[in-house]
């Protein structure tokens, strides 16, 4: 019995919440004098109910928040998007103009073909990670 | 008046005609497929003075005899800036008319002065092109240029304890042609390969 408490503690944080699939992941390299990069991906739900992405770090930055670039009065600005929501079979694409990781004070000046480990956190509390590349 | 004087007087008439029509003929009826062009609505610009990213003076003056695309932003913007900055230099690369190549100015205008100083330009337009020019001024002196080409910028949570701040601005290209005045504008997305096409349609029918 010990052990199957045991195998199921094992397993159960893993099957909480059925992954995202996760792809097209790049952060667009920038000269070290900017303290920031912009992150994308596209993310997709094969699962039956909605994912909610709460939060999102990387080693090799001081911090990552996901933000959209929205358009109003004439001008882009720039909103945190706190919770990202992600319905039961459904694709959402973070790409140039729009939803995009904002990633906050590399650590070292980056550059093309590095790659970062980021890892996001759902509102379940399980996290999972993936590797983005640097490109240019 | 003599023959000589007669040929004189009509080959200055034609030079100053020339001249004329050049002026002009910048704001020839063209079709963009990426943008608006202001044909004879162009509005001449006002005197300004900016800072380049070799601490030398930018002004009106310093837009004559080519065609300058102006991008308004600044370096700590992550999305938009660096897309429309890859998109001016990808637009560069695919010109292929070595006359137009040098027709062509590209300007990133920084307006967040304080911490876009003339060095850290240097290193970001230079990343993305050697050829693109950077500049910026304290807010004073950009308006007279932001306020003509209708740009629109203000600080978000701009403190003392808070060097993260964002400034929101409008995304447009600016089109300045020759003769230092707004001649036409190209709406965010930008196409790299569209943009190509227009600049080589306004250099080549101008």
């Amino acid at each position: 019995m010990q052990r199957l408490i045991l195998a199921l503690l094992l397993v159960v944080p893993i099957a909480a919440q059925a992954d995202l699939e996760i792809s097209d992941a790049w952060i667009n390299n920038l000269p070290a004098s900017v303290p920031v990069r912009a992150g994308y991906l596209t993310l997709h739900n094969p699962t039956q109910q909605a994912v909610t992405i709460v939060g999102a770090t990387s080693a090799g930055f001081a911090g990552v928040e996901i933000h959209r670039s929205v358009s109003q009065d004439g001008m882009l600005r720039m909103e945190a998007v706190p919770k990202l929501h992600i319905e039961a079979g459904a694709t959402v694409r973070l790409a140039p103009g729009g939803l995009h990781l904002m990633m906050k004070q590399p650590a070292q000046p980056t550059s093309p073909g590095e790659l970062y480990r980021i890892t996001f956190e759902y509102a379940d509390g399980s996290r999972q990670s993936l590797q983005i590349e640097v490109r240019k | 008046m003599n023959k000589s004087s007669i040929a004189l007087v009509a080959l200055v008439a034609l030079v100053a005609g020339f001249s004329i029509s050049w002026f002009v003929g910048s704001n020839k009826p063209v079709e963009l497929e990426a943008g608006t062009w202001f044909g004879e609505q162009a509005r001449a610009l006002p005197q300004f003075e900016l800072v380049d990213q070799n601490n030398q003076p930018l002004t009106r003056n310093s837009l004559k005899g080519k065609w300058n695309l102006l991008l308004f932003g600044y370096t700590h913007c992550p999305d938009i800036c660096p897309i429309a900055l890859q998109t001016l230099a990808d637009m560069t690369k695919a010109l292929d008319d070595p006359d137009v190549v040098d027709a062509v100015r590209v300007y990133f205008v920084s307006v967040d002065p304080e911490r876009d100083t003339p060095e850290v330009l240097a290193s970001y337009v230079s990343y993305f092109n050697p050829g693109f020019v950077g500049a910026t001024a304290a807010m004073d002196k950009l308006q007279p240029l932001t306020r003509s080409l209708g740009i629109a910028h203000q600080f978000r949570n701009k403190t003392a304890d808070n060097p993260a701040y964002d400034v929101d601005h409008s995304a447009a290209i600016l089109l300045v042609n020759p003769a230092a005045e707004f001649a036409g504008l190209f709406g965010a997305p930008h196409d790299p390969l569209a943009l190509a096409r227009d600049m080589t349609r306004i250099v080549e029918y101008n």
